[in-house]
C-alpha cells in the first residue's frame, strides 16, 4: 500500500518534470499545425488553439484535473456552444487528447497496448526459457567447447543491432524464404494461431538481444552457487545432479534473475522501440517514436505516466516474488 | 593399547585394532589439483584408521589438507578435475572405486557431514523440516509426511524444542546452535557410519560450543558412530579425540592417541599449535606463543620438511637435512601408536626443557622433577 | 525525404523538358509496365503515417496527387501525361471548364458540372463547395493544410493580420458576412472575390485541395481527419488506420467519362494502402517480388544502399527521375555580411563531391537556381550558371582576398544531422576549406527548424530545401525571401538567411500584383536574379526519386502531376 503510494506520487511528478522538459527545450508543436506558410499571427492561434500558450504548470494542472474529472477538446466554449459536434470528450481517467492523432490518449494506449504486450511476453518467455536453459548448460560445461560455444554466439546476437537482426529475419525468414509471414499484428482473440505466427520474428529479435545477458548471468549465478556451502550439504547428502542443480542452485541463482527479468520486461513494454519499426508493430514504443517526432505532447504525458506506471508495477511485482521465492525477505 | 607393531612401514601408522579390519581405513590417499599454475598437493600420502564408536580429531592450520581429505572420503572431489589415488576402505569398499552413483547412495547414508557454518551451508530457501527430511527421502523410500515426521524426531533428538514447530523455520530463524544442531540432526539421520564434522563449534560462541560437543558424544554413544573431527582447536581435540592427527602441507607430521600427542608432542609443528592454544584455565604466566610465517603453499611445498622455513629448533639438526630430505613418518620415542615426521634425534628433550616452560612453567617444573 | 518531414511537406507539379531528359537508368523514359488494365488490387507500400487525410488539411505532394486520382474531385485537376506541357495544364474536373477570371484576375468564376455525387448519392453543389473553402479559415480545428486563401481572399483582417472570419465552426456575424461576400453561389456558378490578381488560381486549385468541396454534414472538425467523404472514383472501406492504411473500393457513384479518363483511369478494383514498413524492408520485397508484392508499388524511394541490387530484370521495373525538390544552401546576412565573401562562398561549393557524398547521379542532379526545372517559366540563375560543378576554389580565393578578409575565413555550417548528411557536408567542407574558408560543421538533431529560425542564429550557412505548391515561382521566392511575412522579432520565419532586400521585394511586389501570367513569370525570374546578385542563396541539387515497382503492375508511370511520384491516375495490376 505504502508502495502505490509512493508510485502514484512519482507518476504525478514525472508528469510535471516531462511538461516542464517538454517547454524548456524550446520546441514548438504547434509549428508544424500552423503549415507552411504561417504568419506570426495565425502561429499565436494555433498555439492557442491547442493549448500550448498557457505555462507548462497550468497545462499540467489541468492535465491532472482530467485524471480525475475528465475533459473536453477543444476546451473552447464558444466553439462547443456553437458547434457540440466538434467536441471530443474524454471521460476520466482522462489521459489526454492527441490533437495530431485525433484521439483520446487512453485510446491509443489501448489499442497499442496489447501489441507491446504480447511482443514483451512472448520475447520473455523465450529469453528467460532460453537464457536460462543455455546458461545452465554453459555453467556445467564450464571451460569446454560447449561452454564458449553458447557464450560467443549469445555474445553474438548481443553485440549486433537489433535492426541489424531484426532486417536479417525479416528479409530471409520472411521475404526470401517466406517460413513466416511478414509479420503484422493480429489480434489474440481474432486467430491465436496467427498472432503467434507473426509474433514469431519480432520477438525472437527482441529475445534474442536479451538473452545473452540471461545465458551469461545464469551461467554466472550457477557457477557461484556451485561454490556455495549449502550446495555441498546437498550433495553431501547424497542427492541426485539434477535435483542438486534444480532444486538447490537454479533456486538460488533465479533470485537476481526473476529481479532482472521483471524490470527488463516492465521496460520492455515500451521500450522495443526498434524491433517494433522493423517489424511495422503499432506498439507503445512505435507510438511513442510517433508521438515525440510530431511533438505531441499530449501522447507523449500519456505515454509516460502509463509506461512509469508500469515499470513501477513491474518493481512491485519483482518485490512480492522476490519475497516468495527468499523467505529471508519481509514485504515492508 | 597394545604395543604389537614394532616397526611400521615408514608411510603406514600402526591398525588401532589387532584383530580385523578397521571401519575407516585410509591408506596413502593423495589429492592433487591440476591448476593453470601448477599441480596443487592438497593431500599428499595420507593413512590413518578408525573404529567405530571412536572419534579421530584432524588439527591443522587452514589449506593444510583437513578439510580436503574430509571431502574426498565423502566422494565430494568427484566430478571435478582432482586427482586422487590411494584407498579408502570403509568397511572393507574401497571408496574410491565405486561408482559415481553408488558413492552418491553411500553419500549421507554410511558416511555423512556436517559443516562448520551452519547459516552458510543449510540453503536459506528452504526450511529445516525440509532440508533435514530431504535428506532422508533420498536414501529411504518414503513419503514426504514421513520424511517430516522423521525430521522432528531427529531435531528433537539433537534437542530442538518445539521441533514439531520449529521444523517449518527457515535457517534464518534459528540461532547458531540451533543451526548446527539441525545440521548433526540432518547428519545423523540415516544412522551413518561416519561421522565427518568439519570445524563444528568454529562459528559458535563458547558455551554453544560445549553443548553441541556433549551432543555429538552423547550421540556417538547411541548410533555407535565413527566420527571423524576436524578443527584448528586443540580445545576440541582434546574434549572429542580418542586419536589426534596432526597435518601440515597436506600431509601428516603427528599421530597417536589424544593423550600422548598433548602431552608428549614430538614435532614442531604441533609444538607450536599446543603454544598457540590460549589456557583459559591456566595461569597468566604462561604464554601464547603464535607460530611465525604463513602456512606454506600447496603449489610449491617447501623443499626437505615443509615446516622447515618455520622452524625454531632447525640448528638441532646436523647439517641441511630438514632443507633438503623429507623426514619419514617414525614412531615416537615415547613408543606406542605414537608417530612423528621430524629429524631431531631427542624430541623429548626440546620439548621438555625448551618448550614446556615456555608455553607452562608449572606443568614443566612438575614434569622436569622426577627426571632431574 | 525525411530531412524536410515538417516544413517541406508541400510540392510542385509539372515538368519541363529536362525532366524527361533526366530519366535515366530506368527505361528511359518515366512510364513503364505495359498497357494498363483494369480490375484486380494494387497495393501501395507507405513508410510515414500520413498525418491527416482531409482534403483541406492534407499538404503532402503525393498524398495530394493520389487524393485527386482516388477520392478528392476538384474544379480543375492535372491530366495524367509524361508530356508537361499538357500535365502543366489543369483540365475541368467538376467544373464545366477551367474557370474565367476577371477584375485582372481578382475575380474567378467555376461553373459546377451537373449530376456529380458524393459516396452517399448525394449531388455535390456549390454550397459544398464555398464550406469546403470556409474551413480553412477555421484556423484553430483545420490545421497543417496550405492556407493561401486566408491572405487572397477578400476578407477584411483584424489588428493582428488575421481574417476577420473564423471559420464555419463559429464566427463572428461580421466574419461571417465577409466571407459570404467573398465567395458567392449563384445556381451552380460559384465566384471567388480576392483582395490581389491571383492570375496563377487554377493551377493552386489543382495542385491542392484547399478549394475541393466539403459535404457540412459530413463534418465533424478534427474528429473527421480520417474520414475521406469521397467524390471519385474510389471510396474507403471500413477506417483508415493512421498506422497501418486502409483499402480502397470501388465508389459506384462516380460515373467516368472520357474526358474524365485523362485525369483519372481509375484501373484496379481495390487499391490498398499498407503503412509502416521502413524503405529497407519494401525494397527487399520489390526486389523479391513475391506474392502480393508483385502487385505493387510505393512512394518510398530506393535507399542508396539498396542501389547496387538494382540490375538486370530487376533494373526493367525501376524508373528515376527528377523530384519537384530543390535543395539549397542559405549564407546567414547577420554573419556573411560582406558579398565577395557570399561569393567566394558560392563559387567554392562542391556540388559534384556533395551529390557523390549522397548517393551519386541516382539521388541528386545539379540545381542551378532555387527554382525546379519543372516549375513555370524556370531559368537558370545567372549567378550560377557558370560556376562548374565541383566549384572553383582559385575563382573562390581572388574573392576572398577582394574581400579583404583574413584567411581561413571561419565559418560554421548548420544542417540537419544524418549519416549521409554528415558525409556530404564533409565533401562541402573539403571545397570550401581549400578555397581558404576554415569550415566548422554542425550538424542539428530534431529541433533542426527551431535553430535556424531563430534571428540569432550564429551560423554562416544553413541548409535547407523547398519544393513549390504549385508550378509557379511563386509559392517558392517570395515565400522563402520575402522579409516582410518572415521576418520578426523571434523568429525569420522561412527566411533562415535573415535576407532582406527592398529590391527583391519590389519585384515579389510586382509579380503578385501582376494580372496576367507572363508578367508575374517576368518579375520572378528577374527577383530569382537579384537573389542571385546578393548570393541569397546557393542551389545544390534537384532530389531524384528512383523507384521500384512489382512485376504485375501496369501502366506504371510519374508525371508531373503527380509530383514525380507513381501517378494512380493510370497505374493498373495485370492478372
Amino acid at each position: 500500500m505504502r508502495r502505490i503510494f509512493a508510485g502514484v506520487i512519482m507518476l504525478i511528478l514525472m508528469s510535471l518534470v516531462t511538461y516542464v522538459l517538454f517547454f524548456s527545450g524550446g520546441l514548438h508543436p504547434e509549428r508544424a499545425a500552423c503549415g507552411k506558410n504561417c504568419s506570426p499571427a495565425q502561429w499565436e492561434q494555433t498555439k492557442k488553439a491547442l493549448g500550448y500558450d498557457k505555462p507548462a504548470v497550468v497545462q499540467w494542472g489541468e492535465f491532472l484535473k482530467g485524471t480525475v474529472a475528465g475533459r473536453t477538446y477543444p476546451e473552447d466554449k464558444a466553439l462547443a456552444k456553437a458547434n457540440p459536434s466538434l467536441v471530443s470528450t474524454c471521460p476520466a481517467p482522462c489521459l489526454g487528447y492527441s490533437v495530431v492523432n485525433t484521439t483520446n490518449v487512453s485510446t491509443e494506449v489501448k489499442t497499442a497496448f496489447p501489441v507491446s504486450f504480447s511482443l514483451a511476453i512472448l520475447a520473455f518467455i523465450m529469453w528467460i526459457v532460453g537464457g536460462v536453459f543455455f546458461g545452465v548448460i554453459a555453467a556445467l560445461r564450464r571451460g569446454t567447447v560447449v561452454d564458449r560455444g553458447i557464450v560467443g554466439v549469445s555474445l553474438i546476437f548481443y553485440a549486433f543491432p537489433t535492426f541489424w537482426i531484426g532486417l536479417f529475419f525479416l528479409k530471409f525468414f520472411a521475404i526470401q524464404w517466406q517460413i513466416f509471414p511478414v509479420p503484422s499484428y493480429v489480434n489474440l482473440t481474432d486467430s491465436p494461431l496467427a498472432w503467434l505466427g507473426n509474433l514469431v520474428l519480432p520477438s525472437l529479435t527482441l529475445a534474442l538481444i536479451y538473452m545473452a545477458g540471461y545465458v551469461r548471468m545464469t551461467r554466472a549465478f550457477v557457477l557461484e552457487s556451485f561454490g556455495e556451502d549449502y550446495l555441498r550439504t546437498a550433495r553431501a547428502k547424497g542427492l541426485p545432479n539434477r535435483r542438486v542443480l534444480v532444486k538447490h542452485s537454479l533456486r538460488a541463482s533465479l533470485t537476481p534473475i526473476v529481479t532482472m527479468a521483471g524490470l527488463d520486461f516492465g521496460a520492455l513494454v515500451g521500450g522495443a522501440i526498434i524491433t517494433e519499426s522493423v517489424f511495422n508493430y503499432d506498439g507503445l514504443g512505435a507510438l511513442a517514436v510517433d508521438s515525440v517526432r510530431t511533438l505531441d505532447l499530449p501522447t507523449i504525458v500519456g505515454l509516460v505516466v502509463v509506461l512509469a506506471a508500469f515499470i513501477i508495477l513491474a518493481n512491485i511485482v519483482v518485490d512480492i516474488l522476490y519475497a516468495v521465492i527468499d523467505p529471508r525477505v519481509r514485504l515492508g | 593399547m597394545t604395543h604389537a607393531a614394532s616397526s611400521p612401514a615408514p608411510e603406514t601408522v600402526p591398525q588401532q585394532r589387532p584383530s580385523g579390519q578397521p571401519f575407516l581405513s585410509v591408506r596413502d590417499l593423495l589429492v592433487h589439483f591440476p591448476t593453470v599454475d601448477g599441480v596443487v598437493k592438497a593431500t599428499d600420502g595420507l593413512s590413518f584408521d578408525l573404529a567405530r564408536g571412536k572419534t579421530l580429531g584432524i588439527v591443522g592450520e587452514s589449506g593444510s589438507g583437513k578439510s580436503v581429505s574430509s571431502s574426498t572420503i565423502l566422494g565430494l572431489q568427484r566430478g571435478t578435475r582432482a586427482i586422487v589415488k590411494g584407498e579408502i576402505l570403509l568397511d572393507g569398499t574401497d571408496l574410491l572405486s565405486i561408482s559415481d552413483e553408488q558413492m552418491r547412495l553411500r553419500r549421507g547414508r554410511d558416511v555423512a557431514m556436517i559443516f562448520q557454518d551452519p547459516l552458510s551451508a543449510m540453503h536459506p530457501y528452504y526450511t529445516v523440516g525440509n532440508q533435514i527430511g530431504e535428506a532422508y527421502m533420498v536414501h529411504h523410500d518414503v513419503s514426504k509426511k514421513a520424511a517430516r515426521a522423521r525430521a522432528i524426531e531427529m531435531l528433537d533428538r539433537v534437542g530442538i524444542p518445539q521441533p514439531d514447530r520449529r521444523v517449518d523455520d527457515y535457517p534464518h530463524q534459528f540461532s547458531g546452535g540451533m543451526r548446527q544442531r539441525a545440521m548433526i540432526a540432518m547428519g545423523l539421520i540415516n544412522d551413518p557410519g561416519l561421522l565427518i564434522a568439519d570445524e563444528p563449534t568454529t562459528a559458535l560462541d563458547v558455551t554453544v560450543q560445549a553443548q553441541i560437543l556433549d551432543l555429538l558424544q552423547d550421540l556417538q554413544r547411541e548410533f555407535n558412530s565413527a566420527i571423524i573431527i576436524i578443527t584448528h582447536d586443540l580445545g576440541v581435540v582434546a574434549e572429542m579425540a580418542d586419536d589426534v592427527l596432526v597435518m601440515y602441507a597436506g600431509r601428516c607430521v603427528e599421530y597417536g592417541p589424544t593423550k600422548e600427542i598433548l602431552t608428549q608432542p614430538q614435532m614442531p609443528y604441533t609444538w607450536g599449535l599446543l603454544s598457540s592454544v590460549p589456557d583459559v584455565a591456566g595461569d597468566t604466566e604462561s604464554r601464547l606463543v603464535p607460530i611465525p610465517g604463513n602456512p606454506p603453499s600447496l603449489l610449491n611445498p617447501p623443499s626437505g620438511c615443509a615446516f622447515h622455513p618455520r622452524c625454531a629448533h632447525l640448528d638441532k639438526v646436523p647439517g641441511n637435512l630438514c632443507r633438503t630430505d623429507l623426514p619419514d613418518l617414525t614412531p615416537a620415542t615415547t613408543g606406542g601408536n605414537h608417530v612423528k615426521r621430524c629429524h631431531l634425534v631427542h624430541p623429548e628433550d626440546v620439548w621438555a626443557k625448551e618448550v614446556l616452560p615456555e608455553i607452562a612453567p608449572e606443568l614443566a617444573e612438575q614434569n622436569q622433577e622426577p627426571t632431574a | 525525404m525525411a530531412n524536410r518531414k515538417r516544413m517541406v511537406a508541400a510540392i510542385a507539379t509539372t515538368a519541363v523538358a529536362a525532366m524527361t531528359l533526366a530519366a535515366c537508368g530506368g527505361g528511359g523514359s518515366s512510364s513503364g509496365g505495359g498497357k494498363a488494365s483494369s480490375g484486380g488490387t494494387l497495393y501501395y507500400y507507405v513508410y510515414k503515417p500520413y498525418e491527416h487525410q482531409d482534403p483541406q488539411r492534407t499538404y503532402l505532394g503525393v498524398q495530394i496527387s493520389n487524393d485527386t486520382r482516388m477520392i478528392y474531385r476538384q474544379l480543375v485537376a492535372f491530366p495524367i501525361s509524361t508530356n508537361p506541357d499538357v500535365s502543366n495544364k489543369p483540365v475541368a474536373d467538376l467544373a464545366t471548364d477551367t474557370g474565367t477570371s476577371s477584375n485582372g484576375a481578382k475575380t474567378w468564376k467555376f461553373t459546377l458540372k451537373s449530376g456529380q455525387k458524393w459516396q452517399d448519392g448525394s449531388t455535390i453543389t456549390c454550397a459544398d463547395l464555398k464550406y469546403g473553402a470556409s474551413r480553412t479559415f477555421a484556423t484553430d480545428v483545420i490545421t497543417g493544410g496550405p492556407n493561401y486563401i486566408l491572405s487572397y481572399l477578400d476578407v477584411p483582417q483584424d489588428k493582428s493580420g488575421l481574417p476577420i472570419y473564423t471559420g464555419p465552426y463559429k464566427s463572428s456575424a461580421a466574419g461571417q458576412a465577409a466571407f459570404d461576400k467573398a465567395i458567392t453561389c449563384d445556381g451552380n456558378t460559384i465566384t471567388y472575390n480576392f483582395n490581389k490578381p491571383w492570375p496563377d488560381f487554377p493551377l493552386a486549385v489543382a495542385s491542392l485541395h484547399m478549394m475541393d468541396p466539403y459535404k457540412k454534414s459530413q463534418d465533424q472538425g478534427n474528429k473527421s481527419n480520417y474520414a475521406m467523404f469521397s467524390s471519385g472514383p474510389y471510396k474507403l472501406q471500413g477506417t483508415w488506420s493512421k498506422e497501418k492504411g486502409g483499402t480502397f473500393v470501388r465508389n459506384k457513384y462516380y460515373k467516368s467519362t472520357s474526358a474524365l479518363k485523362k485525369i483519372r483511369q481509375a484501373n484496379p478494383d481495390k487499391i490498398v494502402f499498407q503503412v509502416g514498413n521502413t524503405a529497407e524492408t519494401i525494397y527487399d520485397r520489390l526486389i523479391a517480388d513475391s506474392g502480393n508484392d508483385k502487385y505493387a508499388v510505393t512512394s518510398n524511394i530506393v535507399p542508396p544502399a539498396y542501389y547496387s541490387r538494382i540490375t538486370g530484370a530487376v533494373a526493367k521495373r525501376s524508373v528515376n527521375v527528377k523530384s519537384p525538390y530543390v535543395d539549397y544552401l542559405v549564407p546567414n546576412f547577420n554573419v556573411l555580411t560582406n558579398q565577395k565573401v557570399r561569393q567566394a562562398l558560392a563559387e567554392s561549393t562542391d556540388v559534384k563531391s556533395w551529390i557523390d557524398a549522397g548517393g551519386g547521379d541516382k539521388a541528386y542532379a545539379p540545381a542551378k537556381s532555387i527554382v525546379n526545372p519543372a516549375v513555370n517559366g524556370y531559368k537558370a540563375n545567372p549567378t550560377f550558371a557558370d560556376i562548374p560543378e565541383s566549384g572553383d576554389p582559385a575563382a573562390a580565393k581572388k574573392l576572398l582576398q577582394e574581400a579583404g578578409v583574413q584567411t581561413p575565413y571561419p565559418i560554421t555550417f548548420q544542417y540537419p544531422s544524418s549519416d549521409t548528411m554528415d558525409k556530404q557536408a564533409a565533401a562541402l567542407k573539403a571545397g570550401w576549406d581549400k578555397a581558404g574558408f576554415k569550415t566548422t560543421l554542425d550538424g542539428l538533431g530534431d529541433t533542426y527548424y527551431d535553430v535556424i529560425q531563430k534571428p540569432s542564429d550564429p551560423a554562416s550557412v544553413i541548409w535547407g530545401g523547398w519544393g513549390a505548391d504549385w508550378p509557379s515561382a511563386i509559392t517558392v521566392t517570395p515565400p522563402l525571401f520575402d522579409s516582410r511575412p518572415n521576418i520578426t522579432k523571434a523568429s525569420n520565419g522561412q527566411d533562415y538567411g535573415n535576407y532582406k532586400s527592398d529590391a527583391f521585394n519590389k519585384l515579389v511586389d510586382q509579380a503578385q500584383n501582376a494580372s496576367d501570367l507572363s508578367a508575374q513569370t517576368t518579375a520572378l525570374q528577374e527577383a530569382d536574379a537579384q537573389l542571385g546578385t546578393d548570393v541569397g542563396y546557393i542551389p545544390l541539387e534537384i532530389q531524384k526519386f528512383y523507384f521500384l515497382y512489382g512485376s504485375k503492375v501496369t501502366g506504371f508511370t510519374n508525371t508531373p502531376a503527380s509530383s514525380m511520384y507513381p501517378d494512380l491516375g493510370s497505374i493498373g495490376v495485370s492478372k
